[in-house]
Protein backbone atom coordinates (compact mmCIF):
# COMPACT_ATOMS: atom_id res chain seq x y z
CA UNK A 1 0.00 0.00 0.00
CA UNK A 2 2.86 2.51 1.09
CA UNK A 3 4.64 1.44 -2.01
CA UNK A 4 1.81 2.15 -4.27
CA UNK A 5 1.56 5.44 -2.43
CA UNK A 6 5.18 6.23 -2.92
CA UNK A 7 5.27 5.06 -6.78
CA UNK A 8 2.16 7.64 -7.06
CA UNK A 9 4.02 10.54 -5.54
CA UNK A 10 7.00 9.86 -7.88
CA UNK A 11 5.35 9.77 -10.78
CA UNK A 12 3.13 13.02 -9.68
CA UNK A 13 6.37 14.69 -9.11
CA UNK A 14 8.20 13.89 -12.44
CA UNK A 15 5.02 14.77 -13.90
CA UNK A 16 4.65 18.04 -12.11
CA UNK A 17 8.61 18.44 -12.74
CA UNK A 18 8.64 17.80 -16.26
CA UNK A 19 5.15 20.28 -16.82
CA UNK A 20 7.28 23.24 -14.79
CA UNK A 21 10.54 22.41 -17.32
CA UNK A 22 8.33 21.88 -19.97
CA UNK A 23 6.73 25.94 -19.30
CA UNK A 24 10.14 27.70 -19.08
CA UNK A 25 11.10 26.04 -22.23
CA UNK A 26 8.79 27.42 -23.97
CA UNK A 27 9.18 30.37 -22.45
CA UNK A 28 12.98 30.66 -23.30
CA UNK A 29 12.13 29.18 -26.82
CA UNK A 30 10.26 32.75 -27.62
CA UNK A 31 6.60 31.59 -26.86
CA UNK A 32 5.10 34.73 -26.15
CA UNK A 33 2.92 32.75 -23.18
CA UNK A 34 4.10 34.19 -20.15
CA UNK A 35 4.39 37.99 -21.55
CA UNK A 36 0.32 37.46 -22.84
CA UNK A 37 -0.88 36.20 -19.03
CA UNK A 38 1.35 38.66 -17.71
CA UNK A 39 -0.02 41.36 -19.05
CA UNK A 40 -3.76 40.11 -18.49
CA UNK A 41 -3.21 40.06 -14.76
CA UNK A 42 -1.26 43.18 -14.74
CA UNK A 43 -4.82 44.63 -16.52
CA UNK A 44 -7.09 42.75 -14.28
CA UNK A 45 -5.25 43.98 -11.01
CA UNK A 46 -4.48 47.09 -12.32
CA UNK A 47 -7.98 48.65 -10.84
CA UNK A 48 -7.63 46.78 -7.87
CA UNK A 49 -3.84 48.43 -7.33
CA UNK A 50 -5.97 51.78 -8.06
CA UNK A 51 -8.59 51.61 -5.39
CA UNK A 52 -5.57 50.55 -2.87
CA UNK A 53 -3.03 52.94 -4.01
CA UNK A 54 -6.31 55.63 -3.10
CA UNK A 55 -7.26 54.16 0.48
CA UNK A 56 -3.59 53.61 1.22
CA UNK A 57 -2.90 57.79 1.15
CA UNK A 58 -5.56 58.97 3.75
CA UNK A 59 -6.21 55.27 5.94
CA UNK A 60 -2.93 55.93 7.81
CA UNK A 61 -4.40 59.27 9.11
CA UNK A 62 -7.31 57.49 10.40
CA UNK A 63 -5.09 55.33 12.91
CA UNK A 64 -5.55 58.13 15.52
CA UNK A 65 -9.36 57.65 15.54
CA UNK A 66 -8.84 54.32 16.84
CA UNK A 67 -6.34 55.67 19.75
CA UNK A 68 -9.06 56.78 22.07
CA UNK A 69 -11.77 54.13 21.80
CA UNK A 70 -13.11 53.49 25.18
CA UNK A 71 -13.51 57.04 26.43
CA UNK A 72 -16.77 57.11 28.71
CA UNK A 73 -17.74 61.17 27.76
CA UNK A 74 -19.43 61.61 24.87
CA UNK A 75 -18.50 65.43 24.30
CA UNK A 76 -15.18 65.04 24.39
CA UNK A 77 -15.60 61.61 21.69
CA UNK A 78 -17.30 64.49 19.83
CA UNK A 79 -14.92 66.84 19.99
CA UNK A 80 -11.67 63.97 19.21
CA UNK A 81 -13.68 62.86 16.43
CA UNK A 82 -14.26 66.50 14.89
CA UNK A 83 -10.15 67.62 15.71
CA UNK A 84 -8.93 64.02 14.06
CA UNK A 85 -11.22 64.85 11.11
CA UNK A 86 -9.40 68.29 10.61
CA UNK A 87 -6.10 66.90 11.12
CA UNK A 88 -6.68 63.79 8.66
CA UNK A 89 -7.77 66.95 6.36
CA UNK A 90 -4.52 68.23 6.54
CA UNK A 91 -2.60 65.51 5.62
CA UNK A 92 -4.73 64.53 2.86
CA UNK A 93 -4.24 67.83 1.87
CA UNK A 94 -0.40 67.74 2.49
CA UNK A 95 -0.32 64.25 0.63
CA UNK A 96 -1.89 66.38 -2.31
CA UNK A 97 -0.25 69.55 -2.00
CA UNK A 98 3.40 66.95 -1.97
CA UNK A 99 2.20 64.94 -5.23
CA UNK A 100 1.31 68.46 -6.95
CA UNK A 101 4.31 69.74 -6.32
CA UNK A 102 6.48 66.61 -7.44
CA UNK A 103 3.92 66.87 -10.52
CA UNK A 104 4.64 70.48 -11.30
CA UNK A 105 8.44 69.74 -10.85
CA UNK A 106 8.50 66.64 -13.48
CA UNK A 107 6.75 68.80 -15.52
CA UNK A 108 9.42 71.30 -15.46
CA UNK A 109 12.10 69.64 -15.82
CA UNK A 110 10.31 67.84 -18.79
CA UNK A 111 9.47 70.99 -20.51
CA UNK A 112 12.96 72.29 -19.91
CA UNK A 113 14.38 69.41 -21.35
CA UNK A 114 11.66 69.41 -24.73
CA UNK A 115 10.73 66.29 -23.49
CA UNK A 116 7.39 65.32 -24.54
CA UNK A 117 5.60 63.39 -21.39
CA UNK A 118 2.84 61.60 -19.81
CA UNK A 119 2.48 62.29 -16.15
CA UNK A 120 1.71 59.44 -14.00
CA UNK A 121 1.16 57.84 -10.14
CA UNK A 122 2.88 55.57 -8.40
CA UNK A 123 -0.02 52.89 -7.58
CA UNK A 124 2.21 49.43 -6.49
CA UNK A 125 5.36 48.34 -5.91
CA UNK A 126 6.94 45.28 -6.92
CA UNK A 127 7.34 41.78 -4.63
CA UNK A 128 10.59 41.42 -2.97
CA UNK A 129 10.73 37.86 -4.00
CA UNK A 130 11.44 38.40 -7.63
CA UNK A 131 14.60 39.82 -7.07
CA UNK A 132 13.53 42.98 -9.41
CA UNK A 133 13.27 46.60 -8.15
CA UNK A 134 10.11 47.66 -10.28
CA UNK A 135 6.57 50.21 -9.80
CA UNK A 136 3.23 49.74 -11.38
CA UNK A 137 2.08 53.29 -12.84
CA UNK A 138 -1.54 54.09 -14.12
CA UNK A 139 -0.43 54.64 -17.44
CA UNK A 140 -0.41 51.94 -20.17
CA UNK A 141 -0.54 51.71 -23.85
CA UNK A 142 -4.29 53.06 -24.01
CA UNK A 143 -2.26 56.79 -22.75
CA UNK A 144 0.56 56.28 -25.57
CA UNK A 145 2.76 54.27 -23.25
CA UNK A 146 5.15 52.05 -24.73
CA UNK A 147 8.36 50.02 -23.53
CA UNK A 148 11.45 50.85 -23.50
CA UNK A 149 10.72 54.55 -22.65
CA UNK A 150 12.02 56.38 -20.14
CA UNK A 151 10.81 57.21 -16.59
CA UNK A 152 11.85 60.71 -15.26
CA UNK A 153 10.47 62.06 -11.36
CA UNK A 154 11.24 65.80 -10.39
CA UNK A 155 15.12 64.68 -9.62
CA UNK A 156 16.41 63.10 -12.97
CA UNK A 157 15.79 59.30 -13.91
CA UNK A 158 13.64 56.88 -12.06
CA UNK A 159 13.79 54.11 -14.43
CA UNK A 160 12.78 52.30 -18.06
CA UNK A 161 9.27 50.67 -18.89
CA UNK A 162 9.60 47.34 -18.57
CA UNK A 163 6.16 46.01 -19.64
CA UNK A 164 2.66 47.57 -20.66
CA UNK A 165 -0.62 46.75 -19.94
CA UNK A 166 -3.69 48.66 -21.32
CA UNK A 167 -4.16 50.84 -18.01
CA UNK A 168 -0.65 49.99 -16.03
CA UNK A 169 2.95 49.74 -16.90
CA UNK A 170 5.94 48.00 -14.84
CA UNK A 171 8.76 50.02 -14.63
CA UNK A 172 12.22 48.73 -13.95
CA UNK A 173 13.78 50.94 -11.22
CA UNK A 174 17.40 52.16 -11.91
CA UNK A 175 18.04 50.35 -8.49
CA UNK A 176 17.42 47.28 -9.57
CA UNK A 177 21.14 45.46 -10.62
CA UNK A 178 20.65 44.33 -13.92
CA UNK A 179 19.92 48.13 -14.48
CA UNK A 180 22.65 50.12 -16.69
CA UNK A 181 22.97 52.79 -18.57
CA UNK A 182 25.39 54.94 -20.62
CA UNK A 183 26.50 58.62 -18.82
CA UNK A 184 28.02 61.40 -19.49
CA UNK A 185 30.17 63.41 -16.76
CA UNK A 186 28.23 67.18 -17.33
CA UNK A 187 31.23 69.68 -18.48
CA UNK A 188 33.61 66.84 -18.93
CA UNK A 189 32.37 64.94 -21.50
CA UNK A 190 33.85 62.13 -19.81
CA UNK A 191 31.92 58.80 -20.38
CA UNK A 192 30.92 55.83 -18.61
CA UNK A 193 28.24 53.30 -17.80
CA UNK A 194 26.13 53.50 -14.63
CA UNK A 195 24.82 50.45 -12.62
CA UNK A 196 22.56 50.09 -10.46
CA UNK A 197 23.41 48.15 -6.41
CA UNK A 198 20.28 47.79 -5.01
CA UNK A 199 20.12 50.92 -3.05
CA UNK A 200 20.31 54.18 -3.88
CA UNK A 201 23.72 53.84 -4.40
CA UNK A 202 25.30 53.03 -8.11
CA UNK A 203 28.43 52.74 -9.23
CA UNK A 204 30.13 53.90 -12.53
CA UNK A 205 32.48 53.03 -14.44
CA UNK A 206 34.41 55.28 -16.43
CA UNK A 207 35.23 53.91 -20.08
CA UNK A 208 38.37 56.34 -20.54
CA UNK A 209 40.51 55.31 -17.34
CA UNK A 210 42.99 58.73 -17.82
CA UNK A 211 39.70 60.82 -17.86
CA UNK A 212 38.92 63.06 -14.90
CA UNK A 213 36.40 62.46 -12.43
CA UNK A 214 35.66 64.67 -8.95
CA UNK A 215 33.31 64.33 -6.12
CA UNK A 216 30.24 66.67 -7.02
CA UNK A 217 30.36 66.15 -10.27
CA UNK A 218 26.96 65.73 -11.87
CA UNK A 219 26.00 62.45 -14.72
CA UNK A 220 23.56 62.85 -17.25
CA UNK A 221 22.45 60.41 -19.63
CA UNK A 222 23.87 60.16 -22.85
CA UNK A 223 21.05 58.93 -24.47
CA UNK A 224 20.16 56.09 -27.01
CA UNK A 225 19.54 55.78 -30.78
CA UNK A 226 15.74 56.97 -31.33
CA UNK A 227 15.80 57.72 -27.78
CA UNK A 228 15.08 54.54 -26.02
CA UNK A 229 15.69 53.03 -23.89
CA UNK A 230 16.97 56.66 -23.15
CA UNK A 231 16.16 60.10 -23.88
CA UNK A 232 19.48 62.03 -23.58
CA UNK A 233 20.22 64.83 -21.09
CA UNK A 234 18.03 63.48 -17.76
CA UNK A 235 20.14 63.47 -14.67
CA UNK A 236 20.97 60.31 -13.47
CA UNK A 237 23.11 61.53 -9.91
CA UNK A 238 26.27 62.88 -8.53
CA UNK A 239 29.71 61.51 -7.71
CA UNK A 240 29.91 60.69 -3.95
CA UNK A 241 33.74 59.08 -3.53
CA UNK A 242 36.53 58.08 -6.62
CA UNK A 243 37.44 54.92 -5.92
CA UNK A 244 41.42 55.07 -8.14
CA UNK A 245 42.75 52.23 -8.67
CA UNK A 246 46.22 52.56 -10.59
CA UNK A 247 45.79 48.84 -12.17
CA UNK A 248 42.25 48.93 -13.25
CA UNK A 249 41.55 49.70 -16.98
CA UNK A 250 38.78 51.64 -15.65
CA UNK A 251 38.24 54.49 -13.16
CA UNK A 252 35.13 53.75 -10.75
CA UNK A 253 33.19 55.82 -8.79
CA UNK A 254 30.20 55.64 -6.26
CA UNK A 255 27.07 57.75 -7.44
CA UNK A 256 24.32 58.73 -5.40
CA UNK A 257 21.04 58.78 -7.52
CA UNK A 258 18.88 62.32 -7.42
CA UNK A 259 15.75 60.80 -7.63
CA UNK A 260 14.55 59.51 -4.28
CA UNK A 261 13.34 56.15 -5.83
CA UNK A 262 11.41 55.17 -2.02
CA UNK A 263 9.70 58.28 -1.70
CA UNK A 264 8.84 58.59 -5.35
CA UNK A 265 4.52 59.20 -5.91
CA UNK A 266 4.27 61.21 -9.45
CA UNK A 267 6.67 60.49 -12.25
CA UNK A 268 6.51 60.92 -16.06
CA UNK A 269 7.25 58.77 -18.87
CA UNK A 270 8.91 60.20 -21.86
CA UNK A 271 7.19 59.49 -25.11
CA UNK A 272 9.14 61.00 -27.20
CA UNK A 273 12.43 62.37 -26.89
CA UNK A 274 13.78 65.73 -27.69
CA UNK A 275 14.80 67.20 -31.41
CA UNK A 276 17.78 68.60 -29.54
CA UNK A 277 19.96 67.19 -27.19
CA UNK A 278 19.82 69.46 -24.09
CA UNK A 279 22.87 68.65 -22.99
CA UNK A 280 23.84 69.89 -19.09
CA UNK A 281 20.72 72.11 -19.05
CA UNK A 282 18.70 70.05 -17.11
CA UNK A 283 21.62 69.64 -13.92
CA UNK A 284 20.40 70.96 -10.85
CA UNK A 285 21.25 74.30 -9.49
CA UNK A 286 22.77 74.49 -6.19
CA UNK A 287 20.49 76.77 -4.20
CA UNK A 288 21.80 80.48 -4.26
CA UNK A 289 23.18 81.71 -1.45
CA UNK A 290 22.86 85.15 -0.24
CA UNK A 291 25.61 87.28 0.23
CA UNK A 292 25.56 90.64 2.90
CA UNK A 293 28.10 93.29 2.58
CA UNK A 294 28.42 95.31 5.16
CA UNK A 295 29.87 98.83 5.08
CA UNK A 296 30.74 100.59 8.66
CA UNK A 297 29.55 103.64 8.47
CA UNK A 298 32.00 106.04 10.76
CA UNK A 299 30.81 106.65 14.20
CA UNK A 300 30.34 110.54 14.94
CA UNK A 301 32.84 110.36 18.01
CA UNK A 302 35.31 108.84 15.52
CA UNK A 303 34.79 111.54 12.80
CA UNK A 304 35.67 114.51 15.16
CA UNK B 1 -7.67 15.22 -2.65
CA UNK B 2 -10.68 15.93 -4.34
CA UNK B 3 -11.00 17.78 -7.49
CA UNK B 4 -13.16 20.52 -5.44
CA UNK B 5 -10.53 21.22 -2.97
CA UNK B 6 -7.84 21.74 -5.48
CA UNK B 7 -10.26 24.35 -6.89
CA UNK B 8 -10.76 26.08 -4.15
CA UNK B 9 -7.40 26.07 -2.25
CA UNK B 10 -6.12 27.39 -5.72
CA UNK B 11 -8.52 30.35 -5.34
CA UNK B 12 -7.23 30.90 -2.25
CA UNK B 13 -4.23 31.24 -2.94
CA UNK B 14 -4.99 33.59 -5.65
CA UNK B 15 -6.30 35.47 -2.98
CA UNK B 16 -3.26 35.65 -1.19
CA UNK B 17 -1.29 36.01 -4.28
CA UNK B 18 -3.66 39.43 -5.10
CA UNK B 19 -3.33 40.83 -1.60
CA UNK B 20 0.34 40.15 -1.94
CA UNK B 21 0.76 42.13 -5.44
CA UNK B 22 -1.48 45.02 -4.30
CA UNK B 23 -1.14 45.59 -0.84
CA UNK B 24 1.92 43.68 1.07
CA UNK B 25 4.46 45.31 -1.67
CA UNK B 26 3.41 48.67 -1.25
CA UNK B 27 5.12 49.06 2.19
CA UNK B 28 8.09 50.12 2.35
CA UNK B 29 9.88 47.42 5.00
CA UNK B 30 13.15 48.32 6.43
CA UNK B 31 16.28 46.13 5.12
CA UNK B 32 13.98 44.80 2.47
CA UNK B 33 10.76 43.17 1.52
CA UNK B 34 8.48 40.55 2.91
CA UNK B 35 6.22 37.74 0.56
CA UNK B 36 3.18 37.13 2.47
CA UNK B 37 2.14 34.74 -0.21
CA UNK B 38 5.14 32.50 0.32
CA UNK B 39 4.97 32.13 3.98
CA UNK B 40 1.07 31.14 3.49
CA UNK B 41 2.45 29.21 1.10
CA UNK B 42 4.77 26.89 3.18
CA UNK B 43 2.11 27.30 6.08
CA UNK B 44 -0.16 25.27 3.53
CA UNK B 45 2.52 22.80 2.36
CA UNK B 46 3.73 21.86 5.39
CA UNK B 47 0.16 21.13 6.44
CA UNK B 48 -0.38 18.96 3.30
CA UNK B 49 0.26 14.99 2.78
CA UNK B 50 2.13 13.65 0.27
CA UNK B 51 0.94 14.54 -2.88
CA UNK B 52 -0.89 17.67 -2.03
CA UNK B 53 2.54 19.39 -0.94
CA UNK B 54 3.32 18.31 -4.76
CA UNK B 55 -0.10 19.67 -6.46
CA UNK B 56 -0.31 22.53 -4.30
CA UNK B 57 3.45 23.47 -4.28
CA UNK B 58 3.54 22.96 -8.09
CA UNK B 59 0.16 25.66 -8.72
CA UNK B 60 1.48 27.96 -5.90
CA UNK B 61 4.02 28.17 -7.99
CA UNK B 62 2.25 28.98 -11.24
CA UNK B 63 0.14 31.23 -9.25
CA UNK B 64 3.23 33.24 -8.22
CA UNK B 65 4.84 32.98 -11.94
CA UNK B 66 1.55 35.47 -13.06
CA UNK B 67 3.76 38.20 -10.90
CA UNK B 68 3.62 41.25 -13.93
CA UNK B 69 6.87 42.65 -12.20
CA UNK B 70 8.76 39.43 -12.83
CA UNK B 71 11.28 39.19 -15.55
CA UNK B 72 12.08 35.21 -15.24
CA UNK B 73 10.63 32.42 -17.76
CA UNK B 74 7.08 31.17 -16.81
CA UNK B 75 7.30 28.07 -14.47
CA UNK B 76 10.77 28.51 -12.77
CA UNK B 77 8.38 29.38 -9.69
CA UNK B 78 6.28 26.29 -10.41
CA UNK B 79 9.51 24.20 -10.23
CA UNK B 80 11.51 25.77 -7.45
CA UNK B 81 7.94 24.93 -5.50
CA UNK B 82 7.38 21.63 -6.85
CA UNK B 83 10.69 20.86 -5.33
CA UNK B 84 9.90 22.49 -2.40
CA UNK B 85 6.80 20.81 -2.06
CA UNK B 86 9.06 17.53 -2.57
CA UNK B 87 11.13 18.18 0.23
CA UNK B 88 8.03 18.56 2.42
CA UNK B 89 6.60 15.60 1.33
CA UNK B 90 9.40 13.38 1.71
CA UNK B 91 10.43 14.65 5.48
CA UNK B 92 6.89 14.73 6.07
CA UNK B 93 7.03 11.99 9.07
CA UNK B 94 10.83 12.85 10.56
CA UNK B 95 9.27 16.46 10.32
CA UNK B 96 6.57 15.42 12.57
CA UNK B 97 3.68 17.82 13.44
CA UNK B 98 4.45 21.57 13.77
CA UNK B 99 1.05 22.59 14.49
CA UNK B 100 1.89 21.63 18.89
CA UNK B 101 5.04 23.82 18.30
CA UNK B 102 4.22 27.55 17.43
CA UNK B 103 7.67 28.84 17.43
CA UNK B 104 9.21 25.90 15.74
CA UNK B 105 6.81 25.85 13.42
CA UNK B 106 7.29 29.00 12.73
CA UNK B 107 10.94 29.12 12.36
CA UNK B 108 10.60 26.39 10.09
CA UNK B 109 8.24 27.77 7.78
CA UNK B 110 10.98 31.27 7.69
CA UNK B 111 13.61 28.96 6.80
CA UNK B 112 11.57 27.03 4.21
CA UNK B 113 10.92 30.55 2.77
CA UNK B 114 14.36 31.28 3.03
CA UNK B 115 15.34 28.14 1.06
CA UNK B 116 12.62 29.02 -1.81
CA UNK B 117 14.08 32.29 -2.40
CA UNK B 118 17.75 30.54 -2.07
CA UNK B 119 16.57 27.48 -4.87
CA UNK B 120 15.30 30.24 -7.26
CA UNK B 121 18.12 32.23 -7.40
CA UNK B 122 19.94 28.87 -7.98
CA UNK B 123 18.01 27.70 -10.94
CA UNK B 124 17.69 31.29 -12.36
CA UNK B 125 21.45 31.49 -12.30
CA UNK B 126 21.67 27.90 -14.02
CA UNK B 127 19.17 29.84 -17.00
CA UNK B 128 21.76 32.69 -17.00
CA UNK B 129 19.82 35.32 -15.14
CA UNK B 130 21.23 38.22 -13.79
CA UNK B 131 19.82 38.94 -10.35
CA UNK B 132 22.16 41.02 -8.87
CA UNK B 133 25.46 41.22 -6.15
CA UNK B 134 25.66 38.73 -3.88
CA UNK B 135 25.21 41.00 -0.91
CA UNK B 136 21.88 42.23 -2.32
CA UNK B 137 20.45 38.77 -3.07
CA UNK B 138 21.29 38.16 0.73
CA UNK B 139 19.61 41.25 1.86
CA UNK B 140 16.27 40.13 0.51
CA UNK B 141 16.72 36.40 1.59
CA UNK B 142 17.65 37.69 5.18
CA UNK B 143 14.64 40.08 5.16
CA UNK B 144 12.46 38.00 3.85
CA UNK B 145 13.18 35.58 6.76
CA UNK B 146 12.95 37.90 9.39
CA UNK B 147 9.90 39.43 8.21
CA UNK B 148 8.37 35.84 7.69
CA UNK B 149 9.30 35.41 11.65
CA UNK B 150 8.24 38.15 12.99
CA UNK B 151 4.20 38.27 10.51
CA UNK B 152 3.63 34.77 10.26
CA UNK B 153 2.39 34.29 13.86
CA UNK B 154 -0.36 36.70 12.96
CA UNK B 155 -1.71 35.12 9.88
CA UNK B 156 -0.91 31.45 11.11
CA UNK B 157 -4.08 30.81 12.64
CA UNK B 158 -6.38 31.70 9.88
CA UNK B 159 -4.02 30.21 7.16
CA UNK B 160 -4.91 26.54 9.32
CA UNK B 161 -8.95 27.58 9.52
CA UNK B 162 -9.13 28.08 6.38
CA UNK B 163 -7.07 25.49 5.22
CA UNK B 164 -9.62 22.78 7.75
CA UNK B 165 -12.41 24.73 6.27
CA UNK B 166 -11.00 24.00 2.42
CA UNK B 167 -10.78 20.38 3.58
CA UNK B 168 -13.84 17.63 2.90
CA UNK B 169 -15.77 15.51 5.24
CA UNK B 170 -13.97 12.57 4.19
CA UNK B 171 -10.37 14.15 4.15
CA UNK B 172 -11.43 15.57 7.67
CA UNK B 173 -12.60 12.33 9.46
Amino acid sequence: MARGGGNRSRLLLILLLVSSLFLITLDLRGVNLAGSIRSGVATVFSPVENLFSKLFSPIGNFASDFRNFGQSKSKIKQLEKEVDLLKSKDVLDEDLVGQLSQLKNVLDLAGRGGYKVVAAKVINRGSSATFKQTLTIDVGSNDGVSKSMTVISDGGLVGVVKSVSANSSIVLLMSDPTFKIGVRIAGTQGIGVVSGQGGNKYLLQLLDATGEIKVGDVLVARGSEGGRPFVPGVPVGTVTSVQSNASSITQNADVEGLSNLDRIGVVAVVVSAPKQDPRDSLIPKPAPTVTVFVTPTPSPSASK
Amino acid sequence: MSRIRVLNTSIFLFAIFLLQETVVSRINFPINGFSLYLAALMVLLSLEDRNGALVFGFIGGLIMDLSAAADTPFGQWALVLTAIGYLFSVNKESIGDFTDSPIVFIVFISLASALSLVLFLVIGAMLGQENGTFTHAISIIFANTLWSFLITPLFLPLIIKTRTALLSNRERA
